[in-house]
């Protein structure tokens, strides 16, 4: 590798796999080099089912990633989604034997306090994103170290998978020869380039709409409040466009694409879309309204369903003040924000990386969100961590996959 | 005592298995206990118990015949749990199901088959009992505790290997139970229990699973499926070799369209083309209980055939020469009832004495026409993914068909 200050961010989504490197500035913000792209296969939903051909797929992406830029990739951050990761909200709780000053040990034994949760058996940690601190009584300490206290307390955002699902990423970048920094749920990538801190400390929700997955994360007070991951995404619709109309996959997809609106069609003018004949395919008349009634249930169903999880979860739409942030590929269908606003019934936009520079087409493309993220995650990270050595980040990933990391991950 | 299903638990592993049932579902007021161990039946909770003087098992029996008889008044079906290749529980469970059998009753059977450590005397014993239960029962669910060796069982220590047969056991009646008692919404008849497991029937495997909460289908779905007694060396599923699968869904009664119609699809995609699935879904209990998935797998190699040993039982009774002459379908409605309600007729030596030879048809075939089946797959590209299931439904089959909406057709170019 070029130097400590260019990150790699590897994405095994379940269309495409991105490799996108960055290189840290000045000014505290990322610079994109170039990203390495291939269609992907072996992965369903997000997750890993055919490892061969998937890192087969990821070497492509390398390669291509390591042509653009002229740097030679030997670590990345990965992303990880997929609907086996769940999260919940954890206190722990440390009662000092007398009054004085707190000490990092301190805040690492609340952490493995909120920690002490019974996970199912097949599950381990990903993340264990920090949200407040309480110190005696005094809500929201932003920074505990060194003042003085008795009882410490702290809010935390815990992720956690199936470890065997979690390995198989591992193992799939690990036969390539190449380190890895650490594993990051794919929302909490992407948040860090779609949301400012103006949004995180407001509230915003964010939704990455894929192929295989919809990934979403809500941010209050600064600190990530919810998370989830729904197993439907893009390929979803194309799907449903291929049973529905019974045309073949490739031009479901196309059709989706070139012609598909999310908006109600009960309101529109209808109409016939003409599908010109291929080698292999007869071509056909395909009625507009057919295609947005199907493209519209589905976009509406994705949004209900987030919207129903966020209100069991205990957070309010009215918390959400900065809005819905909406990014991935499928966020480039007609009419999405239009949808997501009636189910959502607060202001929407659709996004893509900000705060960024380098290669326009790169970082204004809302499918490379969660890419991008994660050079900017290692950004932060790199610069708040403390220094540790190779083995200590091994180590601990097999103990509990990015703790420290994702303790830190704000 | 006067219940419509009696669960008589015969001989020490019997009777220890009805206190597992009694514990775990205190609402079963239906048990018999039926040993020649007094120690034993004293510290069962069963209902009602029946001692068995020691000695020659058939003096034994003669004795508690009247008793038996009595414990049964009113029950139209005896459903018998035990391990077999003891003396005791060898001789009584076909002993009892004839009494039973000859009193018009159902009888469905539980056996456990010893693991092959516990010597092969044990086991050939079992086997040859097992023949003589299968040809004087309606339905016999096998345990075959050598099947557990081939999964992960065989890390577990001795003990747990006990418990997990035990557990299968208790499973199985309970339910081969639900699916005699259900009222539905979905029954399966007799006809479908003894379609797979009558005498009629090949090998038979079960596995059962059970979830809570939003992935409960798939929970259930996965540990049924990974069932030590369906892996054949550990490894392929007996579903890959169904000949019949009776399939039981129990829970709430908010199971879902999609969890039942998703379920038989996961099995279908197993199976191999033309074997039989029987569904049945009761959803007695209230929203949120636990969901339950029992597998009852019939394939053509009969139970034991893993190992050389065949017994001289198994010979006599004609369990090949069965196949043959027993259709392998239950015929329709009528037809079907007439047949399930008429006693079996049984030999003196407990064997068919009718139906011995097959009298060939002669051949009524016409020649149809053939019709493609033109069922949209609703899953499409993602049949062969873990199902997404939220709410109750699955969201891999196209929102607009979940929710019945019509699209419209476009006019013909």
């Amino acid at each position: 590798m070029a130097s400590d200050q260019i990150f790699v961010g590897v994405e095994i989504g379940t269309t495409k796999i991105s490799v996108l490197v960055a290189e840290a500035r000045s000014d505290e913000q990322i610079s994109i080099l170039g990203v390495g792209e291939t269609p992907s296969r072996g992965v369903r939903k997000g997750e890993i089912v055919d490892m061969e051909t998937a890192t087969e797929c990821v070497r492509e992406a390398i390669l291509d990633a390591e042509d653009k830029t002229n740097v030679e990739i030997g670590n990345v951050w990965v992303a990880i989604s997929g609907a086996h990761l769940a999260s919940f909200n954890n206190r722990g709780t440390l009662v000092l034997p007398e009054e004085r000053q707190i000490e990092p040990e301190d805040l690492e034994a609340v952490e493995i306090n909120a920690k002490e949760v019974s996970l199912p058996p097949q599950n381990t940690f990903l993340h264990t994103i920090l949200q407040a601190y309480h110190v005696d009584g005094n809500r929201n300490v932003i920074d505990p170290l060194e003042s003085e206290g008795m009882q410490i307390e702290a809010d935390f955002h815990i992720v956690h998978g199936i470890k065997t699902r979690i390995h198989n990423t591992l193992r799939c970048i690990e036969s390539l020869k190449l380190g890895i920094e650490d594993v990051v749920l794919s929302s909490l990538a992407s948040a860090q380039v779609v949301l400012n801190q103006d949004q995180k400390n407001y509230g915003a929700l964010m939704i990455d709409i894929g192929g295989g997955t919809t990934d979403y994360l809500v941010y209050i007070d600064g600190a990530v409040r919810h998370s989830g991951v729904l197993a439907v995404g893009g390929d979803h619709i194309t799907q449903d466009i291929s049973v529905g109309l019974r045309l073949p996959i490739a031009r479901a997809e196309l059709l989706k694409v070139q012609e598909g609106s999310a908006l109600d069609p009960s309101g529109g003018e209808g109409g016939i879309i003409t599908l010109k004949n291929d080698p292999g395919f007869l071509g056909c008349d395909v009625d507009r309204s057919a295609l947005d009634t199907i493209i519209h249930l589905r976009v509406r169903e994705i949004f209900e369903i987030i919207r129903r999880d966020i209100d069991s979860s205990g957070e309010g739409m009215m918390d959400l003040i900065r809005g819905v942030m909406i990014t991935g590929g499928c966020s480039r269908l007609r009419g999405l924000a239009s949808i997501a606003e009636d189910v959502f019934e607060i202001p929407v936009e659709l996004t893509r990386a900000r705060n960024v520079s380098g290669a326009t087409q790169i970082f204004e493309d809302p499918r490379f969100s969660t890419a991008i993220g994660l050079t900017k995650y290692a950004r932060i990270i790199t610069r708040n961590m403390r220094r540790e050595t190779v083995l200590d980040r091994i180590a601990r990933r097999f103990g509990g996959l990015g703790g420290i990391l994702g303790r830190r991950g704000r | 005592m006067n219940p419509s299903i009696v669960v008589a638990g015969v001989g020490n592993s019997g009777v220890a298995l009805l206190d597992i049932l009694a514990l775990g579902r205190p609402d079963l007021k239906d048990l018999l206990a039926v040993n020649n161990d007094e120690e034993s039946l004293r510290a069962s909770v069963a209902h009602v118990r029946i001692g068995m003087p020691e000695g020659d098992p058939s003096d034994g029996f003669l004795a508690i015949d009247g008793a038996f008889g009595e414990a049964l008044e009113g029950a139209g079906t005896l459903i018998l749990c035990g391990g077999l290749g003891g003396v005791t529980g060898s001789f009584l469970m076909p002993a009892l199901a004839a009494h039973a059998k000859a009193s018009g009753r159902v009888v469905l059977a539980c056996a456990g088959i010893p693991f092959s450590f516990e010597g092969k005397e044990r086991r050939t014993r079992a086997l040859a009992a097992l023949g003589k239960l299968r040809s004087l029962s309606d339905a016999v669910a096998v345990i075959d505790n050598d099947r557990f060796a081939a999964g992960s069982a065989v890390t577990s220590s001795v003990g747990e290997a006990f418990r997990l047969a035990d557990g299968f056991l208790v499973s199985s009646v309970l339910s081969l139970r639900s699916m005699i008692g259900t009222s539905g919404p979905v029954r399966i008849s007799r006809n479908d229990i003894q379609a797979v497991l009558g005498p009629s029937g090949g090998g038979t495997y079960c596995s059962f699973g059970s979830a809570v909460g939003d992935n409960r289908l798939h929970e259930a779905l996965e540990k049924s499926l990974a069932g030590p007694l369906l892996l054949k060396g550990g490894k392929a599923s007996s579903l890959r070799e169904a000949e019949r699968v009776l399939l039981l869904l129990e829970g709430g009664n908010d199971i879902s369209f999609a969890e039942v119609q998703t379920v038989v699809a996961e099995i279908e995609r197993i199976v191999p083309a033309g074997c039989q699935i029987r569904t049945g879904v009761a959803a007695q209990g209230p929203a949120g209980s636990p969901l339950s998935l029992s597998l009852f797998v019939s394939v053509t190699s009969p139970v034991g055939n893993d190992h050389p040993e065949k017994t001289g039982a198994e010979a006599s009774s004609g369990n090949s020469g069965r196949r043959e002459t027993l259709s392998p379908e239950p015929k329709a409605s009528a037809e079907e009832s007439a047949v399930s309600s008429k006693p079996v007729s049984l030999g003196a030596k407990g064997t068919r004495s009718s139906q011995a030879k097959p009298v060939p048809k002669p051949s009524t075939s016409k020649a149809t026409q053939g019709t493609f089946d033109l069922v949209t797959n609703q899953r499409g590209r993602f049949d062969k993914s873990e199902p997404t299931i939220i709410g109750g439904e699955d969201l891999d089959v196209p929102t607009f068909l979940r929710k019945g909406v019509k699209l419209p057709v476009p006019p013909r170019r």
